[in-house]
């Protein structure tokens, strides 16, 4: 059991405080929904979860390791994957390349073996194919491996993105805004698939979402940020009739 | 299903993977009997295509890979050419040592040229990468005991295992370093280097968030591509037999990145395609009374806009509609 513990948080960007002193903790088999108006500081809290942006004060830490401190490539290789709202995929690559760029860390060998591909370099090649397949598998891809992302639907390639994070060995995961600009299909399966990962796999889930429908459908915990402080933290049904997310939030009509 | 089948085939590797195939296959036949066809000024020609084309293949990695312009390139192979010649020639290394070592003393210096690229992004990299080419320059040119400044080398001719090595022998070696270079440049695109590099040059938060970190493998891909600059420096020296720091000016550094981009970008094949119509085509011009650089200039205008992706895209374009 893995807990990822945001401890006393402040972010400041040139006298704006972006967070403040914000806690919370996310265990492993958890989904958490992290809400808040435009400009409530989910995107820097994310950042600062992944590494690439230092808190001011306070500490990320995953069990008794401190992340704030680490670059964000060492964050993803301590376990904390993270996808974006738009996913940055190499656009002239397949479907199949770009989910073995995510293979990058257990892949061990050196580049003197890389030049020469050598025998071992082949059997590693394999191995991490064989991982993509199955990662493939999962997110129902397999029959656009080789599809080239450029020609690949929206949808799709935030699912590819999804992927990437999968091969990564994490724990954690980071979701930031998963179902914009997907139809009502896709983001019915993506629920589906994030309840599966963590049903399967244990992980952890943080989730930024505008959309309040599936937020409390997915989520059995929701946080609430508004103008960098947390303003409410609990089950979605406690959390969405709290007056002050409400007013915050939701707006006094909703 | 058959839409599906469509896009599939649209995919960047179909094709394009038979068509590189069968290319390198005529052009390894047509360069190993090319020696006994050629003059001696043509045999200089091909020679010193191979060579441009070590050098481009290596920017390649570090460019159409990686995304890093780098202005500097001719001065890692004046780096390498010296190396290899003052390691041959004053030091007594066997000649294909000298080029080894020559290349990683290059890769060193390469490494150090990267340090700036981790917060420069590109023009501004391109114009810190130029000063570091001039700074090498400068520094060939005025450590006199060890260059002999701007009185430029004279070299021998090298010898392999006591034989001595004449203009075909040359011309093999570099056939030979290039297959090398090639396979080895196909290798680490297709490999954890390679693919670490695309990411990158699409985004480093990117690379960040799947473990790879960018400024470790901006350093590798700089170090990567100097050592074949370097070598193919080696080759150089003793191709023309008399180096001298002119010779590795940014007019250089800026007609590989030519070569390069003329090929296309991030294309393994086309580093090899691009060198040579950098070397060849203007050869070819020759007969043209008074305007060959400026009928080459225009040729260089042309293929840019009519094939942005370069030669290699438009015959990869061409393979695929076969």
């Amino acid at each position: 059991m893995a807990r990822l513990s945001i401890e006393d948080v402040s972010v400041d960007f040139g006298g704006i405080h972006a967070l403040r002193d914000v806690s919370f903790a996310l265990e492993s088999s958890a989904i958490v929904g992290l809400i808040g108006p435009n400009g409530a500081g989910k995107s820097t809290l994310l950042n600062c979860i992944s590494g690439i942006t230092r808190p001011t004060k306070g500490r990320v830490r995953l069990d008794d390791a401190v992340l704030s401190t680490l670059p964000p490539a060492t964050v993803a290789s301590r376990g904390v994957g993270r996808v974006f709202q738009h996913p940055e995929l190499v656009v002239d690559l397949s479907v199949r390349e770009n989910l073995q760029i995510a293979c990058h860390r257990s892949l061990r060998y050196g580049l003197a073996s890389e030049f020469l591909k050598l025998p071992h370099v082949r059997a590693a090649e394999r191995a991490a194919g064989r991982r993509v397949d199955e990662v493939l598998d999962r997110l129902g891809l397999l029959d656009s491996g080789e599809v080239a992302i450029r020609n690949l639907p929206y949808g799709h390639r935030k699912l590819v993105d999804l992927g990437r994070a999968l091969l990564m060995d994490i724990s954690f995961l980071l979701l930031d805004e998963p179902i914009a600009g997907l139809n009502d299909a896709e983001v019915a399966r993506l629920r589906d698939l994030l309840l599966r990962l963590r049903e399967d796999l244990g992980l952890g889930i943080l989730v930024v979402e505008h959309n309040m429908p599936f937020v409390s459908r997915l989520c059995d915990h929701l946080v609430v940020l508004d103008l960098g402080q947390l303003i409410a933290n609990g089950a979605p049904a406690d959390v969405l009739r709290d007056p002050r997310v409400m007013a915050s939030y939701l707006g006094e009509d909703a | 299903m058959s839409a599906t089948a469509d896009i599939v085939r649209a995919g960047r590797n179909a094709g394009s993977f038979g068509v590189s195939r069968v290319l390198l296959g005529l052009c390894l036949a047509v360069a190993c009997v090319a020696p006994f066809v050629l003059n001696g000024y043509g045999l200089y020609i091909l020679t010193l295509t191979g060579v441009f084309a070590l050098v481009a293949l290596g920017l390649n990695l570090l460019t159409g890979y990686a995304g890093q312009i780098s202005l500097c390139h001719a001065a890692f192979f004046g780096v390498g050419a010296y190396a290899t010649a003052i390691l041959t020639q004053k030091a007594g290394f066997p000649y294909l040592l000298s080029i080894f070592v020559g290349g990683l003393l290059t890769a060193a210096v390469g490494a150090v040229v990267a340090v700036p690229a981790m917060r420069l992004k590109s023009l501004y990299l391109a114009i810190a990468t130029l000063g570091f080419g001039v700074v090498l320059q400068k520094i060939i040119f005025e450590w006199r005991s060890l260059t002999n400044g701007g009185g430029g080398l004279a070299l021998n001719p090298p010898a392999i295992a006591g034989y001595q090595l004449d203009a075909t022998g040359l011309y093999y070696l570099t056939l030979t370093l290039v297959m090398l270079g090639l396979w080895g440049a196909s290798n680490i695109s297709s490999g954890r280097t390679g693919r670490a590099l695309m990411i990158i040059k699409e985004s480093e938060i990117a690379a960040g968030a799947l473990g790879i970190p960018a400024a470790r493998y901006k350093v590798i891909a700089f170090a990567l591509s100097a050592f074949y600059a370097a070598v193919a420096g080696g080759l150089f020296a003793y191709l023309v037999r008399y180096i001298h720091p002119e010779n590795f000016s940014v007019g250089l550094s800026i007609a590989f990145l030519s070569m390069v981009v003329i090929g296309g970008l991030g294309t393994i094949g086309g580093s090899i395609v691009g060198a040579a119509f950098y070397v060849i085509v203007p050869e070819l011009l020759r007969g043209i009374k008074d305007a060959p650089g400026l009928v080459f200039g225009l040729l260089l205008v042309i293929v840019m806009v009519l094939m942005p992706q370069g030669l290699w895209g438009l015959a990869r374009r061409l393979g695929r509609r076969a």
